[in-house]
């Protein structure tokens, strides 16, 4: 087999972001591919911060092939692999070609950056222990074993553009003892270096995950131990880099384990000693190179998103927040930064629950904070006036469009039909049509139609990453600014003051979602034959 | 509605025309997916546009129910409801007066349904067009209420409500409900009439008839009698378990009494080697959810037959379903192992076979309509089913059925003929 070769990925902060430690930043990866499939066309560009889309047992959930890349938010994606575990050897390995990761889940080299991790980050779920040797994973089938050199190999083989080092992060019994924490770190540390050794390959674009869960001495000697010169058996093993931090593209941290650490000390402690995270991350890249790209999962709310990027300045956050209100029926609305005045009286909402009957007869699109590129089309009902002012959400939910073209099969074409078929403006603009509509969407999730979550899916990552476009405008506007923080801090209060960070339409909407999932989904024919026999 | 035949097949009974409808032409013979609920389950209005489908199906018992015909008003129909350009066609609930039948009670008036799903409020069947949230259990549904609830739909073709048996029935209940379809028929037309919708939506006649070649004919006497009202034919009352020798002959002797300036429409119709016998009968349309339901179930078409990707022989087979497809899925590549590790788990592989079983079904019957345009049909048919049933023989039915419009499937070909349905099906290997 042809050596595969990882691309160069390079991640340069703005020239002003890079003078603090921690605070707000903004920043540019670049993915440039190695030849033989290097062609300007499958570079990209992606701004920071921004948003990683999580994915599924390989796929983003909801999404086709077709409706994945015509969402321009997706751009990371990063795949936890242990699904495919299942298969020995996994099936992705036995994909010919350069790029067998993203050919096998059919992700664009010149739309997609595609970051490989073993383990789901979002999955909190207990687990056998790990071993010195590896770590447990889990598929449909069962836990399976996975250790550093298969890591690697699976890796290698798969070139994805991103790596994420095989990390011991314990899910078995929080608060976890020193000892504990100490084999933790240990390991991550000797895994990183089985990673980095030396390859005719070349070394894949790590990403460490920051070991030491709520502890900050373990954190902070985490951190020490990538930075230490390596001699003798140690350091020719890791060749040429001296130290593994040398090695290393950037940190990542999953927030999931932590706060299942937090809960569980809060629990021991009481809930008067609280574990705030900030410390947390503080400790773990005190003394690491500040201009590595840095990398949180498992969000919650875009609250928690402008407090990282306020007090460490992270780079990249899963978008999972956002995937899984698509999950239940919820419809992202929010906008960073607050358009208009203050907000009077309640707190507004993160999102829409379009299982609530109040949208039954909502004939407008989903987000009060955007508009479609086309306003909505009903009879004259309801109709609203459309604020042209509003950024529009380029989701197909929002502003689909007739498809550039359609297939033909046979005596179809306009020579046949004698129809006119218009696909584009004259201009080759896009033909928007007019944007789906909150009642319709309610429609769909009360008969347990898929197409919902698919409509949700794209548009609630449009929105996070709009949020995030937001993000980066005013950190661009602020920088070197004596007022800068302070401006910063305004908006970031504006957006606290403006929407509320619990996460209500969400759990209503997780109601919802179990009450027609049980009327009308998997096995409803067995529960109504068991109702009709009782009668 | 603007009906031309463009060619007809030389051998068989099989045509290709152009039907024109108040949201574009669609060229037949046609299969039409079936968006149930007004959505092809997993995927977006312009995705079927994109697939190249320009006439797919709304079931009106199930729109009626929900979103409601209030919500449906309110957004304008079905078409600005669901965001649909392209045609549409509604049944009238009468295949659910036998899907439900356990639910509901036949009378000259109209049919009575009860609730199936006991203390679900939302779930009350009662089709009544001012409280489709209500319960008026004991409210009848009737012909000209079936009719005025699918012009608040607003489909481009829509149905008259009949009184549909199981296929399976005997007796003088398959009289009964032939006659009463008839009845049904007049006043459906007369409400169609009156409503001022004509030049928007057309009426088709469903007939009826079981499986007795003397009621049918007497049912096409008088519905053929009716044809000024109506503005083309469903073939009604089969797909229901009869013997697929005797679908065949119920549809060969309609179709060939049915008045030639009309569309054939033969109703619950999917499977390829079905549709392609219907079309060299003369049939020029047809629905079904199978397609896109056995996707969900992991389930892809392809001209080999069909391809069942929860067996673990598609586990490490790394090429797409079909190489000379041009469906989304097929054209990116996905391969069977790809399917295979997402199916039934994830909903995007629903989505990824549904997209590909549309595409082959319409390119089963673009085929077709290719053919018989180049009078190379009888071709196509033997070409086809020689592919199609390599593996495992020639249903005989359909051997019978197409040699009965001049067509031997069997000539020059070593393939066996084998004896009931015949349905390809993948199992796994012992």
């Amino acid at each position: 087999m042809t050596s595969l070769v990882a691309p160069t990925f390079t991640f340069t902060l703005s020239t002003r972001s890079n003078a603090a430690r921690f605070g707000p930043r903004i920043g540019t990866i670049s993915l440039k591919r190695p030849i033989p499939s290097s062609s300007s066309e499958n570079d990209l560009q992606i701004s920071t911060p921004s948003l990683i889309t999580t994915t599924s047992r390989g796929v983003v959930p909801h999404l086709s092939r077709d409706h994945h890349s015509q969402t321009s938010a997706i751009k990371w994606v990063n795949v936890p692999f242990e699904t495919f575990l299942e298969h020995n050897p996994p099936v992705p390995t036995l994909q010919p070609g350069n790029d067998p990761l993203h050919t096998f889940l059919g992700f664009g080299l010149g739309r997609h950056l595609v970051s490989m991790t073993a383990r789901d980050p979002a999955d909190g779920r207990e687990m056998p222990p790990n071993g010195n040797k590896q770590i447990s994973a889990m598929t449909l089938r069962g836990v399976r074993k996975l250790s550093p050199t298969e890591w690697r190999n699976y890796t290698q083989t798969c070139n994805p553009d991103i790596v994420f080092a095989l990390s011991d992060t314990p899910f078995t019994d929080p608060p976890y003892s020193q000892k504990r924490l100490t084999k933790s770190i240990d390991r991550s540390a000797s895994w990183l270096a089985t990673m980095l050794a030396p390859s005719p390959r070349g070394t894949p674009n790590i990403i460490l995950h920051m070991a030491g869960n709520t502890s900050i001495p373990a954190r902070t000697a985490f951190s020490s131990s990538l930075l230490e010169p390596l001699f003798g058996p140690e350091a020719e093993a890791i060749a040429p880099f001296k130290t593994l931090d040398e090695g290393v593209t950037g940190y990542s941290f999953d927030l999931v384990p932590i706060r299942q650490g937090i809960d569980a000390l809060e629990r021991k402690n009481g809930i008067d000693a609280p574990v705030s995270i900030a410390p947390l991350f503080e400790s773990s890249l005190n003394r690491l190179p500040t201009e590595k790209i840095r990398i949180v999962n498992s969000v919650q709310t875009p609250h928690e998103v402008l407090d990282l990027i306020s007090t460490i300045g992270i780079d990249m956050f899963s978008a999972e927040c956002a995937q899984n209100a698509a999950n239940v029926g919820v419809a992202f609305d929010f906008a960073f930064p607050v358009r208009g005045g203050e907000v009077v009286g309640e707190k507004k909402q993160l999102g829409h629950n379009l299982y609530d009957t109040k949208y039954a007869f909502d004939f407008i699109p989903f987000a009060d904070s955007f508009r479609g590129e086309l306003p909505p089309d009903t009879n004259g009902v309801q109709q609203t006036v459309v604020d042209e002012t509003l950024p529009v959400c380029p989701c197909m939910a929002c502003s689909p469009f007739t498809p550039p073209s359609r297939l033909y099969h046979g005596v179809d074409t306009p020579d046949h039909s004698l129809a006119e078929e218009q696909f584009t403006h004259p201009d080759g603009s896009s033909l928007y049509q007019p944007p789906f509509t909150r009642a319709y969407l309610h429609h769909l999730l009360h008969t347990h139609e898929m197409s919902a979550h698919a409509l949700l899916a794209m548009h609630n990552l449009e929105v996070f990453e709009s949020f995030f476009k937001g993000i980066r405008e005013v950190i661009a506007a602020n920088e070197g600014r004596e007022d800068g923080e302070k401006r910063w801090n305004v908006e970031v209060q504006r957006f606290k003051d403006t929407y509320d960070d619990n996460l209500r339409v969400v759990e209503e909407a997780s109601v919802g979602w179990k009450e027609v999932d049980l009327a009308r989904g998997k096995g409803r024919l067995a529960r109504e034959k068991e109702e009709v026999v009782a009668e | 509605m603007q009906f031309q035949i463009i060619a007809k097949c030389p051998t068989t009974r099989a045509r290709v025309s152009r039907m024109t409808l108040a949201h574009g032409t669609t060229m037949l013979p046609t299969f039409m997916p079936v968006a149930t609920q007004a959505a092809i389950k997993g995927l977006t209005p312009q995705q079927m546009e994109s697939l190249g489908v320009t006439l797919m199906l709304n079931n009106t018992y199930h729109l009626n129910l929900r979103p409601g015909l209030k919500v449906l008003n309110a957004a304008g129909g079905a078409h600005k409801f669901q965001g649909w350009k392209k045609n549409l066609l509604t049944d009238s609930g009468g295949f659910q007066l036998v899907s439900l039948s356990k639910f509901t009670t036949i009378t000259e008036e109209g049919a009575l349904f009860s609730s199936p799903f006991t203390g679900e409020p939302t779930m009350l069947t009662v089709m009544h067009i001012s409280s489709p949230f209500a319960a008026q259990i004991n409210d009848p549904f009737q012909p000209e209420e079936s009719i005025s609830i699918q012009h608040t739909i607003g489909a481009d073709i829509i149905m008259q409500l009949d009184d549909v048996v199981s296929s399976l029935t005997t007796g003088p209940r398959v009289k009964e409900a032939m006659e009463r379809s008839v009845r049904w028929l007049d006043r459906c037309i007369i409400e169609h009439e009156n409503s001022g919708k004509k030049n928007e939506q057309n009426l088709f006649a469903i007939v009826q008839g079981g499986l007795d070649p003397a009621l049918r004919d007497q049912c096409l006497d008088e519905m053929i009698a009716r044809k000024d009202g109506v503005a083309g034919y469903a073939i009604g009352g089969l797909s229901g378990g009869e013997e697929k020798d005797v679908f065949w002959r119920v549809i060969k002797q309609c179709a060939d009494r049915l008045p030639e300036e009309r569309p054939r429409y033969s109703m619950g119709i999917g499977f390829a080697e079905d549709l392609l016998v219907c079309v060299a009968l003369g049939v020029d349309m047809a629905d079904c959810v199978f397609p896109t339901r056995t996707a969900r179930f992991g389930v892809a078409l392809t001209h080999d037959g069909p391809l069942n990707l929860k067996l673990s022989k598609h586990a490490t087979e790394l090429k797409p379903l079909d190489d000379s497809c041009p469906c989304p899925t097929c054209a990116g590549r996905t391969s069977r192992a790809m399917l295979h590790h997402i199916v039934t788990h994830e909903t995007a592989a629903a989505h990824a076979i549904t997209l590909h079983n549309i595409v082959f079904q319409a390119r089963v019957m673009g085929e077709a309509r290719e053919a018989i345009i180049g009078e190379r049909f009888p071709d196509y048919l033997r070409n086809f089913f020689a592919r199609y049933f390599r593996s495992s023989g020639y249903p005989e039915w359909c051997v019978n059925a197409l040699r009965s419009v001049g067509v031997d499937i069997t000539e020059d070909s070593d393939i066996p003929i084998i004896p009931g349905s015949g349905a390809k099906w993948e199992y796994a290997e012992k």
